[in-house]
């Protein structure tokens, strides 16, 4: 018991594991309710696979809010950052869409992202302005560009690449999994360089990294331009869904990825953290929503349910510490 | 490969303090040298110097006989200079191998070689192993080791860069006996492997066991350099200790005062730091705690004035008092001044009359009546002799012994009947110093019960109607009035012999 | 590299000051882009109708502005559900009548009151990031507005509120120009200095801004003060949505989100510190000005809602540049 205790005394992903897994086997069950036995066999990986490609633009906007995090900085423009790639995705196609064509777009895209992560990397870390507010400012610029971009919903993508998006199924599995299980391999693997090794050093103790010789400033730089990148990528996960976009999504999925992080175990603290949790938290909240909307909850009560469940899913992690320290006592 | 260093005729000053005026230091590969003497000597100045985090005003420094500078932590460690200090510099949230490598981590192309470092932190380990706790593995986070483990895992960090000149000050401060037997084992095998090593420590015994070479600071100039088998105990504490002009003069009033009623008693505090302290203090008594900094001096304070968690009992006039804040402590007539004046005594960025006046607003009516808080501020600040700009200027803009006062100033306000000091001269000019000598007697003249922790010992024996002498969490030893000498103190905070080889068996 | 700590500015050049100065200057500006004429009686008059307009924005900074010098990254995210909630209370209670209008200010303040208390628990006590705390609790208020309501809300605020918020004041005969919002917003600034300046609160508000620990060494509650100002928050964020309703008198779901992000930026450009402990309540109601009129000048330009975005974000980076930056690492 002891032993057991101890292990998991330190995973900052231990309560949201627990809490994914209670939210996706209740919602499996409702849909299961819900369609009865024979349409829920027949459907079921059509409605993961579809599930999953609605999380990974919030999956990956919340992956690059945990870097920033955990880096000890913070990043309030990423959902416009992403808005801005969106838009520009979606208007280069009037001539020429071919794959090619699509390719060139897409790397001119990461290009955006990263110069955008670079501005607020500058002005943390130069200008040194606080980064809640940086970045708030930027939203507002990020905001602005994806709205001139692209002032009404709309735009399209090049119908091979989005055919292949949606109707490819790997192996059996949702392409959505895929990506996934890319992406927690990327992390394992960024997280074993000395980059990786750093970002843990500044955002645990900037000044003792600073002492030990570590180049912060370049460093946080890196980082917030890393998150553009990933921002980048969160663009066109949204896109190719609809083959569309919409301007004005940007500032609430900036604050969804916030409690995605935090619900997946991630302290706004700095210094801990992962993409396994972040990722853990998107599929969290999504599932928590598709629940109430199975659980035959009135329309009209729904968003309450859903607020008041993240709500205890955030506080009880602390609550439950401070029980156990009064316990102590 | 030989190495040593040595340090020429350093001067350092610090705003209106001369930290070092004349320090000289040499340490031979394969040696131990030892730097001993007494509170704000000049020791750690002098560390800090070779180790890049001050920057020396004068004086040269030789390695291997050529000159170099040092201007930062991360250039002396290029230039084999490692050290290790009691202020931690590791980061709590990461674990035991990636603090030690930190910025040296093995490579394998851009992938840090985990395994290889786990390994390499092992080995590091082994040279400590069955002195520990179980939890002291690689992976272990350091935020959940205790002091003495996290003072190895520094020395260890401090090993790895593997230097050619170690300095060790107090590293041996949370060991405990098994640790620094296990650690002088290693510093014989880094004599052999030509290191120069310095070793600082108040613990005679253990300078006595370790050092080849001693060399002895007093007031900022190096007064003795000597082979350790040709010198005793007792002429090392003779040259640490003999006075100076500008400080304190020996009171001339030997004669003991009466003192009746007891206001304060305290009986077996502990805390993470204090393993039974049992003391008294009476009204109109200064009562000195010496010994050196993180002894639980601070715990002993704090516990009173209701700030921290203790088990114990503390009684004010008799009465049993459990402050769970500060604010009944504060009720009851207690102050504190604590000891790190930027981070806990003021409020930097508000100004000297907010801080002066912040303990005190309820006194002031509803609304505030701001004009006769101004008013008693001032005569506050005037009867302090503060010098300042104007009321409204933030304490920033203050020298280090104004904006001591300004912290004392707000205590004064109340009137306390209890008043807690946590090392007030710390950092403070001369000039500032008397004057708060003459306010603290001032005080006790008129009734004010003082506990006063300080780490300057000739302040104290000039000061205090009683000292307790405090070493590794216990009152070592209590020296009344006709007892109260420089040579008793130093000799009090420094283990004998007799009593570290009591501990040892 | 440079030294980037920020330079001291003499106090006639105080954040606030720098804002009015900024707003009066956009202002003047913009009366050579304006219709309606450069005379002075045309300036005058758009110089109130501005003010009038900014009341609404300057009262919703209010809580803001306590939340944020409370330090420890305080700052509140709920400030638009709790101006909805207000409002839609208001509405419910006054039911068209200006009789049952004390009635309705009371619950409106004591329904803000509450939800303050719940994000000043969660922080204080719970010691949840007010960025997560004061989100979610948005939510759960706005959750609760449509499980009730459902869509509908019938009633509003009586005749003689709507004319006394919306329309310049007459004492007398004479008119000032000024809503009742402006009178409002004048006596909520007072409280405001009262209580900042004038009460225990407000110095150990600022204290524990500065510096929670030696806050607590001196005597301060540090938690008890924290809560303290998230209810007040709530308090003077609810008592804004009770005076919009009487602006906007019909009663609709997302009134308040409007105000959420211009009142941060308020407080922000008025020179409040993001830490806390430092700033008043005078710099955010310049900084509501400077919004105001900077929004005023951008519609009546024509300039598109993009641009408008645009320059709001890098207008707020300039002024933080000048006046908001942290110490350098080397020192």
């Amino acid at each position: 018991m002891q032993r057991i205790r101890k292990f998991f005394k330190n995973k900052t992903f231990v309560f949201p594991v627990i809490l994914f897994v209670v939210v996706i086997l209740t919602n499996f069950a409702l849909q299961y309710t819900n369609l009865g036995p024979e349409k829920f066999e027949k459907r079921y990986m059509f409605l993961l696979d579809n599930n999953i490609r609605g999380f990974l633009p919030l999956i990956l906007l919340a992956i690059a809010q945990a870097i920033v995090l955990i880096n000890g900085s913070i990043d309030l423009s990423i959902g416009n950052l992403m808005g801005v790639v969106a838009a520009f995705l979606v208007t280069q196609y009037t001539v020429d869409d071919s794959i090619g064509r699509f390719l060139q777009v897409f790397a001119m895209a990461i290009g955006i992202g990263v110069m955008a992560g670079a501005l607020n990397g500058i002005f943390v870390s130069l200008v040194r302005i606080p980064p809640f507010i940086t970045t708030y400012a930027t939203s507002f610029v990020f905001s602005g560009i994806a709205m001139w971009i692209l002032p009404r919903p709309g735009g399209n993508m090049p119908e091979i690449v989005t055919t292949f998006y949606r109707k490819t199924l790997p192996l059996g599995l949702p392409m959505g999994i895929w990506i996934i299980l890319i992406i927690m391999l990327l992390w394992l693997m960024f997280k074993n360089t000395r980059f990786g090794a750093h970002m843990y050093a500044i955002g645990g103790n900037e000044k003792a990294a600073f002492t030990s010789g570590v180049s912060v400033i370049r460093h946080r730089i890196s980082v917030h331009m890393i998150a553009g990148a990933i921002a980048a990528f969160a663009a066109l996960a949204l896109v190719l869904i609809t083959g569309s976009s919409d301007s004005r999504i940007g500032g609430t999925m900036t604050l969804d990825s916030v409690v995605a992080v935090v619900l997946g175990g991630t302290p706004m603290s700095g210094g801990i953290g992962g993409a396994v949790g972040p990722i853990f938290g998107v599929m969290t909240l999504g599932f928590i929503r598709n629940i109430v909307g199975f659980a035959n909850v009135d329309t009209w009560v729904q968003p309450l349910v859903d607020a008041l469940i993240i709500l205890l899913s955030l506080a009880s992690p602390s609550f439950i510490k401070l029980i156990a320290k009064q316990v102590r006592k | 490969m030989a190495q040593n260093l040595t340090s020429i005729d350093i001067v350092k000053h610090f705003a209106g303090v001369t930290a070092l005026s004349n320090g000289c230091l040499t340490a031979n590969s394969g040696e131990v040298t030892a730097l001993m003497g007494a509170n704000g000597s000049g020791k750690s100045t002098l560390c800090k110097i070779i180790t890049g985090v001050v920057a020396p005003d004068e004086g040269q420094l030789l390695l291997n006989g050529n000159l170099i500078t040092v201007s930062s932590p991360v250039e002396a460690l290029r230039s084999g200079i490692a050290a290790v200090y009691q202020e931690l510099s590791l980061v709590p949230s990461l674990t035991i191998a990636q603090n030690i490598w930190l910025t040296r981590e093995p490579m394998n192309g851009i992938f840090v070689k985990y395994r290889e470092q786990r390994k390499m932190t092992q080995e590091l380990l082994d040279l400590f192993s069955d002195t520990v706790h179980t939890s002291f593995s690689p992976d272990t986070l350091v935020s959940e080791l205790p002091p003495d483990e996290k003072q190895i895992v520094e020395i260890l960090k401090a090993i790895s860069t593997n230097p050619g000149i170690m300095i060790l000050d107090e590293a041996t401060s949370s060991l405990d006996s098994r640790q620094v037997d296990r650690l002088f084992k290693l510093i014989d095998e880094w004599k052999k492997q030509d290191k120069a090593i310095i070793f600082i420590s108040h613990r005679m015994s253990e300078v006595f066991r370790i050092a080849d070479r001693i060399t002895v600071l007093r007031n900022g100039q190096t007064v003795g350099d000597f082979e350790s088998k040709k010198v005793k105990e007792k002429d090392l504490i003779n040259l640490m200790v003999e006075k100076t002009k500008n400080r304190l003069e020996q009171k001339d009033t030997i004669i003991s005062k009466q003192f009746k009623e007891t206001v304060l008693k305290v009986t077996n505090l502990r805390t993470q730091l204090l393993q039974g302290i049992n003391f008294s203090v009476k009204k109109g008594e200064l009562l000195g705690i010496a010994g050196l900094q993180g002894q639980g001096q601070s715990d002993i304070l704090h516990s009173i004035f209701g700030s921290i968690r203790f088990s114990g009992k503390i009684e004010l006039d008799g009465k049993d008092h459990k402050f769970k804040h500060t604010s009944q402590s504060m009720a009851k007539g207690i102050a504190l001044v604590p000891g790190d004046r930027a981070k806990e005594g003021l409020l930097m960025r508000l100004s000297i009359l907010e801080n002066i006046i912040l303990p005190s607003w309820m006194k002031y009516g509803f609304p505030l009546n701001s004009g006769k808080a101004k008013k008693d501020a001032a005569k506050t600040s005037k009867s302090l002799k503060i010098i300042m700009a104007a009321l409204n200027m933030p304490v920033s803009s203050l020298s280090g012994g104004n904006a001591q006062k300004v912290v004392l100033g707000k205590w004064l306000q109340r009137k306390p009947r209890v008043l807690l000091l946590n090392d007030p001269t710390k950092g403070v000019d001369v000039g500032t110093k008397k004057e708060f000598y003459s306010l603290l007697k001032e005080l006790c003249a008129t009734g004010t019960s003082i506990l006063f922790f300080s780490s300057d010992d000739e302040e104290l024996v000039g000061l205090c109607d009683r000292v307790l002498v405090m070493r590794d969490g216990k009152i070592r030893k209590e020296l009344p009035k006709s007892e109260l000498t420089l040579t008793n103190l130093i000799s009090a905070s420094v283990t004998s012999n007799e009593e570290l080889s009591r501990a040892t068996n | 590299m440079k030294k980037s700590i920020g330079f001291q500015l003499p106090k006639l050049f105080s954040p606030p000051v720098i804002a009015l100065v900024l707003a009066v200057l956009l202002f003047v500006v913009s009366t050579f882009f304006m219709k309606g004429g450069t005379g002075f009686v045309g300036m005058l008059k758009r110089g109130k109708t501005i003010i009038n307009i900014t009341a609404f924005l300057g009262l919703i900074a209010a809580g803001q502005t306590i939340v944020i010098l409370a330090g420890g990254e305080g700052i509140d995210l709920s400030a638009g559900t709790t101006v909805t909630l207000a409002a839609i209370v208001t509405a419910v209670i006054a039911d068209k009548s200006d009789a049952n209008l004390p009635m309705a200010l009371v619950a409106a303040l004591t329904a803000g009151g509450m939800v303050g208390l719940i994000n000043g628990i969660g922080v204080a006590i719970l010691k949840i990031h007010p960025v997560v705390m004061t989100l979610s609790v948005s939510g759960v208020t706005m959750g609760t507005i449509l499980a009730i309501y459902r869509g509908a809300v019938q009633g509003g605020a009586g005749p003689w509120f709507n004319n006394f918020i919306s329309m310049p004041i007459s004492v007398g005969g004479t008119s000032f120009g000024f809503t009742g919002a402006v009178l409002a917003w004048v006596f909520v600034s007072i409280v405001i200095w009262f209580i900042l300046n004038k009460t225990q609160f407000g110095k150990h508000l600022f204290a524990i801004g500065v510096n929670r620990e030696a806050a607590h060494l001196s005597g301060v509650h540090v938690t008890r003060t924290a809560i303290l100002a998230y209810v007040l928050c709530g308090v003077f964020t609810a008592f804004g949505g009770f005076i919009v309703l009487g602006y906007i008198q019909s009663v609709y779901f997302i009134i308040g989100d409007g105000y959420l992000f211009p009142s941060i930026a308020a407080v922000v450009l008025g020179g409040t510190v993001l830490a806390g402990g430092e700033g008043s309540y005078w710099g955010s109601m310049s900084g509501a000005l400077v919004l105001t009129v900077l929004d005023s000048i951008l519609t009546s330009s024509q300039v598109d809602v993009s641009v408008r975005q645009i320059i709001l974000g890098i207008l707020l980076l300039a002024v933080i540049s000048l006046y908001g930056r942290q110490k350098a690492l080397r020192q």
